[in-house]
C-alpha cells in the first residue's frame, strides 16, 4: 500500500477544491431543475388557458 | 357545461394542493440550507483535525454521506423498478428514474471528491483498486440507465427496459460497499457501519459525520421531491397536449 502523505498545510487547496466542486455542482443542479420546473409549469398554465378558451368559444353555455 | 365546471373545480383544487406542496418544498429547501450551514460549522470549526492527514481529511464529511446517499438512491431505483414491473404504474417509474438521476449526481461527486482526497494522501489521483473500480462500474450502470431512457423511441419500452436494468444494476451496490473488506487494496477499510473496524473513528468525528449525513439526507429529499414534481408536470403537459389534439381532431371531424 502506498501512503504518501503531504504536510497538513500543503493539502488545504485539495480541501478547498473538493468543497468548491461539490457546491458548484449542487447549486448548478438546483438552479437548472428549478428553472426547468418553472418553464414546464408556465407551459401547462398556457395550454390549460388555451384549451379552456377553445371550449368556451365552442360552447357559449359553458361561460354562464 | 357540467363537464367544464367539474374540470374547473378539479383544476382549482389541484392548483391549491400544488401551491401547498410548493410551500412545503420551500420549507424543506430552507431546512436543507440551515442544516448545511450548521454542518459546515461542525466540519470546519468543531471537528478535530486528523493527526496524520491534516485538514484534507475533512473531505470525509461530504465524501462518505454522498456515497451513502448514492446507495440509498439506487435502493429507491431498485424498489421503484420492482414496483413498476409488478404494477406498471407510471408513478413508480417516475420515482425510480428521479432517484437514478440523483444517484448519478451523488456518485459523480463521490468519484470527484475521492481522487481529490486521494492525491495528497496516496500520491495518485486514481488507481484500479477494488472500491474505486466497482464504484466506477456502478456509475456506468446508472448512466446507461439514464441513456436507455433518453434514447428509447417508445416511452413505455424505455421505462420497462430501464426498470430491468434498475433491478439488475443494484447487485453492484453491496459489492461496492463490501469491496474494501473482501479485497484489501488501496482504499481504506470501513470506519463506520456494518463490517467496520471498531473504534477507528474519534467520537467527535463520528458525531460530525452523522450530522453531515442528516444534512445531506434533507438536501437529497428536497432534490428527489423537486425531480418527481418535474416529472409529474411533464406528464401533465403530455396529457394536456394529447387532449388538445383530441379536441382539434373532433373539430375537424365535425
Amino acid at each position: 500500500m502506498i501512503a504518501l502523505i503531504t504536510t497538513p498545510a500543503n493539502n488545504i487547496p485539495y480541501l478547498f477544491a473538493a468543497y468548491a466542486v461539490t457546491w458548484a455542482i449542487f447549486f448548478g443542479y438546483v438552479f437548472f431543475t428549478s428553472r426547468r420546473q418553472h418553464e414546464l409549469e408556465q407551459e401547462v398554465r398556457l395550454l390549460r388557458d388555451t384549451l379552456e378558451r377553445g371550449r368556451i368559444s365552442e360552447d357559449p353555455d359553458a361561460s354562464n | 357545461m357540467g363537464s367544464v365546471q367539474t374540470d374547473q373545480v378539479t383544476m382549482t383544487s389541484s392548483t391549491a394542493s400544488r401551491s401547498y406542496l410548493g410551500s412545503a418544498k420551500s420549507v424543506l429547501l430552507l431546512a436543507a440550507g440551515a442544516f448545511m450551514l450548521a454542518n459546515m460549522y461542525l466540519i470546519f470549526m468543531w471537528a478535530p483535525t486528523e493527526a496524520v492527514m491534516g485538514h484534507v481529511q475533512r473531505i470525509m464529511y461530504i465524501h462518505v454521506p454522498m456515497a451513502w446517499l448514492a446507495f440509498l438512491a439506487f435502493f429507491i431505483v431498485f424498489v421503484g423498478s420492482i414496483m413498476y414491473l409488478w404494477k406498471r404504474e407510471s408513478r413508480w417509474d417516475m420515482l425510480a428514474s428521479s432517484a437514478a438521476e440523483l444517484g448519478v449526481v451523488f456518485t459523480s461527486l463521490v468519484l470527484i471528491t475521492g481522487p481529490i482526497w486521494g492525491k495528497p494522501i496516496w500520491g495518485i489521483w486514481w488507481t484500479w483498486d477494488a472500491r474505486l473500480t466497482t464504484t466506477l462500474v456502478l456509475w456506468l450502470i446508472y448512466v446507461s440507465y439514464l441513456m436507455l431512457r433518453a434514447y428509447s423511441s417508445n416511452r413505455s419500452q424505455g421505462a420497462l427496459y430501464s426498470a430491468v436494468l434498475g433491478v439488475i444494476g443494484f447487485v453492484d451496490v453491496p459489492i461496492v460497499y463490501f469491496a474494501v473488506n473482501w479485497w484489501r487494496t488501496q482504499h481504506q477499510r470501513l470506519v463506520i457501519g456494518t463490517g467496520s473496524l471498531e473504534g477507528s473513528l474519534n467520537a467527535d468525528m463520528r458525531t460530525t459525520l452523522y450530522f453531515s449525513l442528516l444534512a445531506f439526507t434533507i438536501l437529497f429529499s428536497f432534490l428527489l421531491w423537486q425531480k418527481i414534481s418535474m416529472k409529474r408536470t411533464e406528464e401533465d403537459l403530455r396529457s394536456i397536449r394529447y387532449s388538445k389534439e383530441l379536441t382539434r381532431g373532433a373539430r375537424i371531424e365535425r
